[in-house]
């Protein structure tokens, strides 16, 4: 089953600095050797420390719908990184790319792509403001 | 005659005054490491470490879905705190204490500034709700902040990468050194535990220089400790 992820911008901006989500183990939570990609509906969005995350409603192939964690960004980070989280609300359709969690359902975000916009995934966090 | 005598009179009481007047060396200027300070500038450095047979049993212990004090909303250790991606501290320097303020888990750090030659010196008050962050002393040596840190807690130094599950026993004890080199702030902390490690290690940390201000963390447990999807749905 091909799952499709949405990864942000966000993720990469963690990546950039060196830990993808603020206080976990990201290679003990995440297999970061693959990639996969989600598409589903937003159920929840939480711009929060040390990491934010979406729920994510993905209808799979046997019919039935599944919910999945969409890990990312502290809220601190993706403010000074610039990341445009006004735009998403819950009901949106969101296309996640990223890596696979170990357990249950979860991705670490790498892209996304939301309204047919994909989020500029070179996006780092700033050192200073401009 | 009388003058020699006299000169020499005044002489030997110049020297005898200089020898037996206290030496004031003038004061050290203490290294200017105030400001905002954002954590970046390279990649953090942990020096190899070499467990006990009770701290390699120790850190195989680790459950990284349940055992991480940030699912709580809890630092885990002052080297986990200053570690965190993207974070910023604002030092503000005063004639008797340090002041640090942490934007991860908004922790504010009040550490008093003390004779480093005190064996018993006063110390910081715990941090709430903190007790793996001890209680810690600084002083300045030359052009470095050291803060040293006891009476910590057992538990995780790290739940980070590669380093998750480091332990700490009750006889960790650390010694921060800060240092300032331009817009660079170079954090090392030296790690001491007899009982989990044979020897002590390092992990450096690199800051630079900012001109975001902080901003309010606000961790709340509820959202920290969500790790997985929900069950039937």
């Amino acid at each position: 089953m091909r799952i499709r992820l949405l990864s942000f911008a966000a993720v990469a901006l963690v990546l950039a600095s060196g830990a993808a989500a603020g206080h976990h183990s990201v290679p003990v939570n995440f297999d970061q050797s693959r990639e996969v990609t989600v598409a589903g509906t937003l159920t929840e969005i939480k711009w929060v420390n040390p990491h934010s995350h979406w729920r994510i409603d993905v209808k799979e192939p046997d019919g039935a719908v599944r919910e999945y964690l969409v890990e990312f960004g502290a809220k601190n980070t993706m403010v000074r990184a610039g990341f445009p989280m006004d735009r998403f609300m819950v009901g949106d359709r969101v296309e996640v790319t990223g890596n696979p969690g170990r357990r249950d359902r979860a991705v670490l975000l790498r892209e996304v792509l939301h309204n047919g916009e994909r989020l500029n995934p070179e996006m780092r966090p700033r050192a200073s403001r401009d | 005659m009388q003058s020699t005598v006299a000169r020499n009179t005044l002489f030997t009481i110049v020297v005898a005054c200089s020898l037996l007047w206290p030496v004031t060396a003038s004061p050290q200027t203490p290294p200017d490491l105030a400001g905002n300070w954002i954590r970046g500038g390279g990649s953090v450095v942990f020096s190899p470490w070499e467990f006990t047979t009770d701290g390699e049993r120790r850190f195989k212990t680790y459950d990284f879905m349940k055992d991480d004090p940030g699912y709580g909303c809890i630092a885990s250790s002052w080297t986990r705190a200053w570690m965190n991606p993207n974070v910023l501290v604002r030092i503000t320097q005063t004639a008797d204490h340090v002041r640090l303020q942490h934007e991860f888990m908004d922790i504010d750090r009040l550490v008093p500034l003390v004779d480093p030659g005190i064996a018993n010196p006063r110390r910081s008050a715990p941090i709430k709700g903190m007790p793996s962050l001890g209680r810690s002393a600084a002083w300045y040596d030359g052009d470095t902040l050291v803060i040293e840190t006891v009476d910590i807690a057992a538990g995780w130094l790290a739940t980070m990468e590669q380093w998750a599950g480091l332990p700490q026993s009750r006889r960790m004890h650390t010694m921060e050194r800060l240092r300032r080199s331009g817009s660079a702030l170079t954090i090392e902390v030296t790690h001491f535990d007899p009982s989990y490690y044979r020897k002590p290690f390092v992990t450096t940390i690199p800051y630079q220089r900012t001109n975001w201000e902080l901003m309010h963390y606000g961790c709340a447990p509820e959202e920290a400790a969500v790790v997985a999807p929900r069950r039937n749905r």
